[in-house]
């Protein structure tokens, strides 16, 4: 079987089975993955911050924007988009001694990512955020599952 | 900047990368009780997207220091050391056998010390040369993916940050070669400070 699509940050890929995307070291950043379970497609976006400014240069960058293409995407490829569900990883705090406004981005890309998917009616069935460590994770949209490999911890299926 | 300019400042860039490195060395050495050289340093201009695969790749383990200027000029500051230079210079402080899984309070203590002492030489040799003192805010370590270290550089200066000063230098000691990056990713008016203080000494 071919290796993994990496996904990296600020970028949207989808996919069909047997094809598998993989996106590596997720640190605050959030991965929003869909998935149609029938049409057995799926895609995830790889977002670094949680709301996209007025000028945006770059929908794939902000978890609003980011979730509201990728569900464009997927619906316009061959999705049921009352089919969908959704799946989020990472978000965590990387450093944790930093004075700096930014050092828990990851949780507030997490609540954004949750609000707009709550608005687009896409079901979130699992998550693994939080935490001071990194992931890599691998999505098969043959059955929407996620392999999560934490930084020095378990891997884990979700 | 013309090309010209471009190989000048570069130039000067590696001159100050080496004092860099030459102090961190002996400030390295003194700390660890051995002696350590610095061998190789090379100095590239790059676009922050393309820091992760400079160095090696997102998934790559790295311990990371990472802090921030405090006054007038903005800029981030990063050192990162590959985890086998950061255990080999872990163990030969500590003494005793290191797991990056699983830090003591004790030893991220220590690493972040030594990303410290890194990054505080280095800055002192770019203010030296260009005459401006920079301030950095107290640091913090961690050790992980390397995507997961830049996620904060990234999340709190992708928008403003395009050019990273890059230095990679190989220190020899330990009976082995450790490796040390210094990134400083400066905001684009800061930068521009930078270059045109080092502009000057070009002529």
């Amino acid at each position: 079987m071919s290796a993994p699509v990496i996904v990296g940050i600020a970028q949207l890929a989808i996919c069909h089975s047997p094809s598998k995307l993989s996106c590596l070291g997720l640190g605050s950043c959030v991965a929003i993955i869909m998935h149609d379970p029938v049409a057995k497609i799926g895609g995830i976006v790889h977002v670094l911050l949680p709301k996209a400014p007025n000028k945006c240069d770059r929908e794939e960058k902000y978890a609003d924007t980011g979730a509201r293409k990728l569900f464009r995407e997927l619906t316009t490829h061959g999705a049921n988009g009352k089919r969908l569900v959704a799946k989020l990883i990472g978000g965590s705090q990387m450093f944790t001694a930093l004075d700096l406004s930014i050092a828990n981005i990851g949780r507030e890309n997490s609540f954004m990512a949750r609000k707009v998917l709550g608005e687009l009616g896409v079901k979130i069935i699992a998550e693994d955020l939080y935490g001071h460590r990194g992931r890599n994770i691998t999505f098969d949209p043959a059955n929407g599952f996620v392999t999560v490999q934490v930084t020095f911890g378990p891997t884990k299926v979700i | 900047m013309e090309d010209k300019d471009t190989q000048k400042v570069l130039e000067i860039v590696r001159e100050f990368a080496n004092i860099g490195a030459g102090s961190a060395a002996t400030a390295l050495s003194s700390m660890l009780d051995t002696e350590l050289m610095n061998d190789v340093t090379t100095v590239s201009f790059l676009p922050l997207g393309e820091v992760a695969s400079w160095l090696g790749g997102p998934d790559r383990l790295v311990a990371g220091t990472y802090t921030y200027l405090c006054g007038n000029l903005k800029s981030g500051i990063l050192v990162v050391l590959p985890d086998d230079s950061a255990k080999a210079l872990l163990e030969h402080l500590t003494k005793e056998e290191v797991d990056l899984s699983c830090l003591t309070e004790m030893q991220k203590s220590a690493l972040r010390e030594v990303g410290n002492i890194c990054l505080c030489w280095y800055l002192i040799a770019v203010c030296r040369m260009i005459n401006i003192d920079m301030i950095p805010a107290p640091p913090d370590a961690t050790v992980d993916l390397l995507g997961a270290v830049l996620d904060i550089p990234l999340a709190s200066l992708g928008i403003k940050v395009d050019t990273v000063i890059a230095v990679h230098t190989s220190f020899k000691g330990i009976d082995r070669q450790i490796d040390g990056y210094f990134l400083m990713l400066p905001e684009e008016s800061t930068l521009s400070v930078i270059l045109e203080k080092m502009g000057e000494l070009s002529r």
